[in-house]
């Protein structure tokens, strides 16, 4: 029998069904990743595990068997849950030693030299040991997340439950997240559940639980999961067909194609899934536009760009260049700043200092700005979107601010839901439909006015890897059928790939800036992006 | 133009999607201002009234013989001093008499005559205006003949009917709040969730939207002022209207758009909902203490009676009484409107300044 055994578990929120009948066991001192995007129901299960949900079904934990969280209750001591979003279970105002205190006391941990020796260890571990007096609200994201689950580690739970503890932080504490995990797991013999949204995580766990939709759709160990998509991906495939999905230089199909084979990453796992639900990409394409302006070669000339909070510099002398037609990527982590920018570009913010140059005119103020709304296209964090409208009423009162006649409002929103593939979603509101949905259908209404920019914060963020593939597609037809450019922002480094050039943002500053291409051969050791960006990051350290 | 109408019905067509809030203002408008108008007691009622009575009877129960229902419970006797006070401290009395033994005596030989009252003053009003009514009924038993009586003409307000009064205090205090909350949720709402941002970046002046937006949260109390006047205030309670039901309106919705700004200050400095009902309470409490809602401009400190001069409130509620009650002209009506729209005004200029605009 498994250490921890997770038998037929269905959980509910009111009438929706966050995940349903899971299975898993885990023992000892293992790390079980749970992947999936937001909504797939990973942290519903985790709620589940640690006892502070209902659920159906039932789990074991060291042959002790509990049904609700009323009979967790005896095991609470052996368990410890780190739930979502950086430093949510910190307080502010209080200092990174206040914080082990606080925590060792609610534990009621006996204070002895055992203890003391083992804190010391966890500060010495998570590079805090010289910051013991700083107040948790003036620590960078990374550290939040590091103080977060030494906190969490502090009465030496047996079961660790980590929801998201890497998502938005810096690739450098990343890696020494994962090496504080991996220390105690081999200490302690920790059994941990880490769900995570980056991809590459995964070869760091030892049992990989990938969710679509509030099911398990594969589990398995990194490499037998690897091994069994092999025979279904192929090389990038240029033709089309029906059976077959393209994304990112691999190709994927159930029936054998004559084309060769290449290396699978889990990514494809996704695919495989969806093509085995018959759930093929649907075929984006964009038209041409309607209007057709003389597009300046520059379309964005940030030099110098500051941007202060008080004693915070937001953004120290930020230089950036947008050129006409190209997919710029912004690249950061949580706080680097990249939001701060794009709101500064658009004049939500004040510039507190250097030039800012859009569409060849100089920006001094507001009414510098006012003839250039019209060709600026923003989609903001988290999709703004009225959640008290429909999908049509949104669209329409967006067409509508933008002063487009009714006529060819009604004709465009027609065919972007189309040609993004949501029209049968039309008549719904935005809290009804899937994350990726709504992503789509927010790149609509920046579209509507037909822009020749296009200023994307976060985008792809806790969206499925289906629907991510999906929106890459979009924007590089974009890019090519209109010859539009676009600033995006986002926190997966991975995702550096499918852009012209990325600029990349630590702490406000800018510490690599250069084409994709570039970027690859002057690292050519590199097997990743991931790995390009540490070397930044080591070497601004 | 266009635009304002899209902005403003869309926010009509939100509102009426949002059940709770569709309910939480009808019940503001109609139960919440009948209940104000209907349970507030400025004369005393059922007030329960002891004595202690060694005098032998007489003119003592003579005297208690005027306390009856509904003003006071039927007195109840007690044997000692030292019973009545018990009664007292444990809250089943709320005003003792004590008539002494030589009481009937002194009286008839026309000596000082003392009668000892022990009064709960934690309920202050109620046993203060018990006292009054026993003074005068002791006045009465009087035999001084002093060539004077008082003829009292009442104005405005002839049964002295209190219910229309303290209901039209209550809606005009409702329209305040609900108003200055109503209007700063919309904007917070949007810059919660990042819609606003949007809206900054439309080829539209953004005073047009706020204008809209806020326009649509004026109508809405609008809606519901005249619901309450119909079925509360004139319906239920029969407040008399001296002056021009349109003139009110029309002062209502000037006032509507000076608490919008309100509202619109209200929304440019606070980040969530939460703070908004912080805010909210800390910017219209002063304002309704200065209004003279609750203490006549008159009777305040001198500093106080200056500072009166901005919150909107006060010139609202002279206005709206001279309405009602003293049936006012339009054009002696002017300054009311003239405060509320002057104090508006510069609210929204403020408002404008602090979120509706790019940088």
């Amino acid at each position: 029998m498994a250490d921890l055994e997770v038998r037929n578990v269905t959980v509910k929120h009111k009438n929706l069904t966050a995940v349903s009948n899971i299975s898993f066991e885990a023992n000892k001192g293992e790390i079980i990743g749970f992947i999936g995007a937001d909504g797939a129901g990973k942290s519903s299960l985790m709620h589940a595990i640690a006892g502070i949900i209902q659920f159906n079904g039932e789990i074991s934990y060291n042959k002790y068997v509990y049904h609700s969280p009323k009979e967790a209750e005896k095991i609470k001591a052996d368990i410890s849950l780190m739930p979502q979003g950086i430093g949510l279970v910190l307080y502010d105002t209080l200092s990174v030693e206040e914080h082990l205190e606080f925590f060792a006391d609610i534990r009621n941990i006996n204070k002895d030299a055992k203890f003391l020796a083992y804190k010391e260890k966890l500060l010495h571990m998570s590079g805090l040991s010289n910051f013991t007096k700083r107040v948790a609200g003036n620590l960078s994201g990374g550290m939040m997340q590091k103080l977060s689950l030494i906190c969490a580690l502090l009465h030496r739970p047996k079961l660790l439950i980590l929801d998201e503890p890497t998502t938005g932080v810096d690739p450098l504490s990343r890696i020494e997240l994962w090496e504080i995990l991996d220390t105690i797991r081999k200490e302690e013999g920790t059994i941990a559940l880490v769900s995570t949204a980056y991809m590459q995580e995964a070869e760091k766990m030892d049992k990989i639980v990938l969710f679509d939709e509030g099911s398990i759709i594969a589990q398995g160990t990194s490499k037998t999961l690897i091994d069994s998509i092999r025979p279904f991906t192929y090389q990038e495939i240029t033709e089309y067909k029906e059976d077959i999905i393209t994304f990112d230089k691999h190709s994927y199909s159930l029936t054998p194609q004559k084309y060769e084979k290449s290396e699978p990453n889990l990514e494809g796992l996704f695919f495989i899934n969806a093509l085995k639900n018959n759930k093929t990409l649907p075929i984006v394409d964009i038209g041409q536009r309607k209007s057709s302006d003389e597009i300046p070669a520059m379309i964005m000339q940030a030099h110098g760009l500051t941007k202060r909070f008080g004693d915070f510099i937001a953004n120290d002398h930020v230089d950036i260049t947008l050129k006409s037609g190209e997919i710029l990527g912004l690249l950061g982590a949580n706080g680097a700043g990249k939001t701060t920018f794009i709101k500064m570009l658009l004049g939500l913010y004040p510039i507190d200092g250097g030039e800012l140059k859009l569409l060849g005119k100089t920006i001094k103020n507001a009414n510098d700005r006012m003839e250039l709304k019209s060709k600026i296209g923003y989609v903001s964090q988290h999709f703004a979107l009225y959640n008290d409208m429909t999908v049509r009423e949104n669209l329409l009162y967006f067409a509508n601010m933008h002063k487009i006649p009714l006529s060819s409002a009604l004709q465009r929103i027609k065919r972007y839901s189309q040609e993004l593939g949501f029209d049968k979603y039309m008549d719904k509101f935005p809290t009804e439909i899937p994350l990726g949905v709504n992503q789509r259908f927010s790149i609509a209404a920046a579209l509507l006015h037909e822009p020749v920019v296009l200023f994307l914060d976060e985008p792809t963020s806790g969206v499925d890897t289906i629907a991510r593939a999906q929106f890459w597609q979009i924007l590089h037809k974009l890019k090519k059928k209109w010859g539009i450019s676009i600033l995006i922002t986002t926190h997966y480094m991975s995702e550096a790939e499918y852009c012209d050039k990325v600029v990349l943002l630590k702490q406000g500053k800018k510490i690599a800036d250069d084409t994709v291409k570039n970027l690859h051969k002057l690292h050519p050791e590199a097997k990743t992006f991931e790995d390009i960006f540490l070397t930044y990051f080591k070497e601004k350290q | 133009m266009k635009i304002f109408f899209i902005v403003f019905s869309k926010e009509i067509i939100s509102f009426m999607r949002s059940i709770a809030l569709v309910a939480v203002i009808l019940y503001s408008f109609t139960a919440d201002i009948y209940i104000a108008g209907a349970g507030m007691q400025i004369r005393p009622r059922n007030v329960a009234i002891g004595y202690v009575d060694n005098s032998g009877g007489g003119i003592s129960q003579k005297i208690l013989s005027h306390f009856h229902q509904p003003e006071f419970i039927n007195p109840k006797a007690f044997t000692s001093q030292q019973a009545l006070s018990d009664a007292i401290f444990n809250k089943e009395i709320l005003v003792g008499l004590i008539f002494s033994s030589n009481f009937e005596k002194a009286y008839v030989n026309g000596h000082n005559t003392k009668l000892d009252v022990l009064l709960d003053a934690t309920a202050a009003s109620q046993s203060f205006t018990t006292l009054s009514y026993l003074q005068n009924i002791i006045l009465n038993f009087e035999k001084i003949d002093i060539p004077i009586t008082i003829k009292s003409h009442r104005l405005f307000n002839q049964n002295a009917d209190d219910h229309s009064f303290m209901a039209l205090a209550e809606l005009l205090s409702i329209i305040t709040l609900l108003t200055v909350i109503l209007t700063a949720m919309v904007f917070v709402k949007e810059k919660e969730e990042g819609t606003w941002d949007i809206m900054l970046l439309m080829p539209v002046n953004p005073k047009i939207i706020i204008l809209a937006k806020s326009a649509s949260q004026v109508f809405i109390v609008t809606i519901g002022v005249i619901l309450s006047l119909g079925f509360v205030v004139f319906g239920a309670f029969d407040t008399p209207l001296n002056g021009s039901f349109w003139s009110f309106i029309l002062l209502t919705l000037f006032y509507g758009f000076s608490s919008a700004g309100i509202g619109l200050f209200v929304a440019a400095v606070s980040k969530n909902i939460m703070q908004v009902a912080q805010i909210s309470i800390a910017i219209m409490m002063p304002l309704i203490f200065l209004s003279g809602a609750w203490t006549p401009i008159y009777a305040m400190l001198p500093i106080f009676q200056k500072l009166s001069l901005i919150s909107p409130l006060r010139y609202y509620i002279e206005g709206s009484e001279s309405i009602f009650y003293r049936g006012t002209a339009f054009i002696d009506l002017l300054p009311y409107f003239g405060g509320v729209i002057i104090l508006g005004i510069i609210l929204y200029w403020y408002g404008f300044k602090k979120i509706g605009n790019l940088f």
